[in-house]
């Protein structure tokens, strides 16, 4: 090990070290707080009963929209195998926090009454325009599907165009392209009476507003969620709103199979219908409604619909279908593949059932806080003072690591917390109040080494590189068992215990890197210097370091 | 003796900081192995006469925190509870102290949502507080069990790897004597909570397992010692128990400085924390960490070693050095200059073996006992 390269890797070290930290301090990351610091509400769900991931993912996304909209600052919503832990910090109202988070990912299948189009000129984004049509499959009666289907696509346009005076622009044929729909911004309103404010609403272009549509509704306004109520609703970028009947159906019509595909040319999404009274014959009974353009279903169009948020709402193309569906219309291939997540969501909606309500009150957390910070800095001082008196200046280098580690530390946990929405709760700090301990325990056992070496009468430099040997091989082995514990506690448990397990792992890491890439460069290179040799540092007196002292 | 440094001329504390102690642990095994029998015994019939205090995070049910006052106490919070249709009678109603701030937790068990909020309202109500000033907590017992079920899971997992890791990295006799030590330590741990009927929260599972990987980890310190002084008295005729009593004396301040070091935040958090600033959050856990962690130092001292060195008199190769075992300055000795004092011990050893065996096979290296020539110096 020559002295350049020590002297590099120390120096690298360093730079990384903080070089990270003014890059966090920079873009403002610091680490939040968990609940049980901060004071709020924890909310566990598991889901009951048949589900499969999609219902599970979507459940969660939606959860996360939902608590977005709300403007919670800093949520934690954490999924934990199957359970999903949503940390609301600073809600103290129980049941709206329990309300909130209660999602099913159902499906419901509405007609749409009205629409209208609330939108930017330059706006593409078309996910609403859409045709349903029988999927072509092998058997006779499908096949004579195929051909009514391009009858009906045929005949569908003008009928969905005339549909609304004031949204005349839904393509409703496979072919048709959504740019050409320069509409007109709601001057003619709605005839809702309660929706004025919602079509004030829509002259601003913007989509901040749209969510607090869904969630924080007027209590005048019908729940969006109500599947016997008549509703309205906007799609998923707010481009598009709608009046949407009592629902004909939920997204259980359909098998677990939706899939997004390749059809005439197209990306559309092909799913096929659960047999007997509760799939094909309902589908089919709202489908007819709608393609006979009844009052039932004016337009012509059925909506599918996500947790009050259309997520397509397709022309029904005929009257009946046998086996299988086809959605189509100018989709993306991601917007396709995310319809047909929808739909399998909705043929196995999840039911989440709350198991565990936690509420904090905002004090009880900030004096945890303040406690555990004061008294773990007089701890961590306690334990330096203790060094100091023991290893005289060699305590420098404790304080100088002790520091490093926790800057590495910082760093991590600043990162995570605002990528990850990892929150430091009072299992973590503690699980890092007890890691100085054994942070401090790699010098000891380190430094004690070197003693010994001395003792046995080698030089200084060979000693400082004998004991780091050594120390190194007793620290590696010590530490993995701590990891060990930290990874599977980890990946086995729910709640604090993880939560600890995460820091226990990180604070271990970091004495690793510690020793590693800042122990030992500094200790090899001061045994080189005179810095050990002119003091009595080791308890060993430094004359007696002369070689022979021991023969 | 060729050890001309006067370490007799220093006093106790002088030769616990050079390392130069001479203890007879091995010697004093008993003592200890009595001694934790006696922690686990107790431990054991608390544990089967009064379990634990488990919280509800692990049976599953309903707590409320309402701030008192002097017009409600427990008894009005106990009525209002009871005016709701909750069963009181298994009720946990108990006044906590939080800095100046006292409150009364009322704690039963399952409940429904309508229950919950009925309660909650009711209470805050009669004591005259905002509806959500009183803090609730509800947890399913569903989702309790499957907690504690995780948990222990969890913990098996983490056994047999540990297991596996430190017979693969040291032997398996290490194995067993590191676990037992650390089952040691977590049983006394759980004891105290049941002796003292502590509440069992997730932050005291996590104090819990703090405290097992503190235990392990202190543990595999003295042993990675004693393996190398295994490998260092291989060549002479040195007994376990002198290879563990040199290992112990060695390692003895390096265990103190750590146990001394992990300890001091803890008792920070405990007088500090929780005494002073009233923090109650962090008094158990600040407990449960601080007799966790000094059993976790006194194990490694006066169970893992021993044992492993009961366990490894076992091997054939240190079988018929059993029972021989140096004290005092011979010890010293051997602790200081970290060689055998073998003369001694094999002279003794060819005694003994005159009257079993009558071919005593003494290897001359043995024999010879001076310590290593201090490596030359060599510019690099």
């Amino acid at each position: 090990m020559t002295r350049r390269r020590l002297a590099f890797t120390l120096f690298g070290l360093l730079i990384v070290v903080f070089g990270s930290l003014a890059g966090n301090l920079v873009a403002g990351n610091e680490p939040s707080l968990g609940l049980d610091l901060q004071g709020g509400v924890s909310v566990t769900q598991e889901p009951v009963g048949e589900y499969n991931s999609e219902s599970l993912d979507l459940a969660v996304e939606r959860i996360r929209e939902r608590v977005d909209s709300l403007g919670v600052a800093e949520p934690e919503i954490i999924r934990q195998g199957d359970a999903i832990v949503v940390n609301l910090p600073g809600v103290d109202n129980q049941d709206e926090a329990i309300k909130l988070v209660q999602v099913t990912g159902a499906v419901l299948l509405r007609p749409v009454l009205l629409s209208q189009m609330i939108d930017t000129p330059d706006s593409v984004v078309d996910d609403g325009s859409s045709t349903t049509t029988a999927t072509p499959n092998g058997d006779a009666t499908t096949s004579t599907n195929v051909s009514t289907t391009i009858a009906t696509a045929a005949t569908t346009l003008p009928s969905s165009t005339t549909t609304l005076p004031g949204g005349p622009s839904r393509p409703a044929t496979v072919t048709s392209l959504p740019t050409d729909t320069t509409t007109t911004p709601a001057t003619t309103a709605v005839d809702a009476q309660s929706t004025t404010t919602t079509v004030a609403s829509t002259d601003a272009p913007t989509e901040t507003e749209a969510p607090t549509t869904d969630v924080t509704l007027p209590t005048d306004m019908p729940d969006p969620t109500d599947p016997n109520a008549t509703v309205f609703v906007q799609n998923a970028d707010g481009t598009e709103f709608y009046q949407l009947g009592p629902a004909f159906a939920t997204g259980e019509v359909f098998n677990n199979d939706a899939q997004a595909d390749i059809i005439a040319g197209g990306w559309g999404v092909r799913v096929t219908l659960r047999g007997g009274a509760t799939g094909a014959d309902l589908w089919n009974s709202g489908a007819a409604r709608c393609f006979a353009k009844d009052s039932s279903c004016p337009s012509g169009r059925m909506a599918i619909v996500l947790d009050g948020v259309v997520q397509s709402a397709p022309s029904v193309n005929q009257p009946s279908f046998t086996g299988g569906v086809d959605i189509t219309g100018s989709f993306s291939e991601g917007e396709a593949k995310d319809l047909a997540r929808v739909l399998k969501s909705g043929a196995l909606p999840v039911r989440l059932q709350v198991q565990a309500v936690q509420t904090v009150s905002p004090t009880l957390g900030s004096d945890s806080l303040r406690a555990a910070i004061i008294s773990g800095l007089i701890g961590v001082g306690l334990v330096l003072l203790f060094m100091l008196l023991y290893y005289r200046s060699l305590a420098a280098i404790v304080v100088a690591g002790l520091l490093i580690s926790g800057v590495i530390q910082w760093n991590v946990i600043s990162l995570l917390s605002s990528t990850n929405g990892l929150a430091l709760s009072l299992a973590g700090i503690a699980g890092i109040i007890v890691s100085i301990g054994v942070t401090v325990d790699s010098y000891v056992v380190f430094f004690e080494k070197l003693k010994d070496e001395v003792k046995s009468g080698r030089t200084l430099r060979n000693s400082a590189e004998r004991g780091f040997k050594s120390a190194w091989r007793t620290i590696l082995a010590a530490d993995i068992v701590s990891l060990l514990g930290a990874f599977t506690l980890w990946y086995l448990t729910v709640g604090s215990v993880r939560g600890f397990a995460f820091f226990l792992g990180l604070s271990t890491l970091c004495d690793m890197i510690v020793a590693w890439f800042f122990t030992r460069p500094t200790m090899l290179l001061l045994a080189r210097s005179n810095f050990i040799a002119r003091r009595r540092v080791f308890g060993v007196d430094p004359s007696a370091l002369a070689p022979g002292g021991a023969a | 003796m060729s050890d001309t440094r006067p370490a007799n001329r220093r006093g106790i504390l002088g030769r616990l900081y050079h390392g130069e102690t001479s203890i007879d642990f091995y010697g004093r095994r008993r003592y200890g192995f009595l001694f934790s029998g006696l922690l686990v015994i107790v431990t054991l019939v608390s544990l089967l006469t009064s379990g634990l205090n488990l919280g509800i995070d692990f049976e599953g049910g309903v707590a409320w925190q309402v701030p008192a006052s002097s017009t409600f106490g427990t008894d009005e919070a106990r009525d209002v509870v009871e005016e709701n249709g909750v069963e009181v009678a298994n009720a946990k109603i108990q006044t906590l102290k939080s800095g100046d701030v006292e409150s009364i937790r009322i704690q039963v068990g399952d409940q429904t949502t309508e229950v919950r909020s009925a309660v909650q309202a009711a209470l805050a109500e009669a004591a005259g507080v905002d509806v959500n000033d009183v803090s609730v907590s509800s947890v399913s017992s569903s989702w309790g069990r499957s907690i504690t079920e995780k948990a222990v899971r969890a913990l098996v997992v983490f056994l047999v790897l540990v297991s596996l890791y430190i017979a693969w990295r040291f032997e398996w006799r290490m194995a067993v004597a590191a676990i037992a030590a650390m089952l040691h330590d977590v049983l006394i741990s759980v004891g105290i909570y049941s002796i003292f009927r502590f509440e069992v929260t997730p932050a005291t599972v996590v104090a819990f397992l703090t405290i097992l990987g503190f235990s392990l980890y202190d543990t595999i310190v003295v042993f990675d010692k004693v393996q190398d002084n295994i490998e260092r008295f291989a060549a002479t005729r040195t007994g376990m128990a002198d290879i563990t009593n040199v290992s112990m004396n060695q390692v003895l301040m390096r265990s103190l400085n750590t146990s001394l070091a992990a300890v001091l935040p803890v008792i920070s958090l405990l007088v500090l924390g929780s005494g002073v600033f009233g923090a109650v959050a962090l008094r158990e856990f600040a407990v449960a960490l601080l007799v966790g962690l000094s059993i976790g130092s006194y194990s490694s001292i006066f169970v893992a070693s021993p044992l492993l060195a009961v366990l490894k008199e076992r091997e054939p190769r240190f079988k018929n050095l059993r029972g021989l075992h140096s004290t005092g300055a011979e010890l010293e000795h051997m602790v200081v200059t970290g060689t055998s004092s073998g003369l001694k011990n094999v002279r003794r050893q060819v005694q003994a073996d005159e009257h079993t065996a009558p071919s005593a096979n003494v290897t001359p290296g043995a024999l010879l006992t001076h310590p290593p020539r201090p490596r030359k110096k060599r510019r690099r």
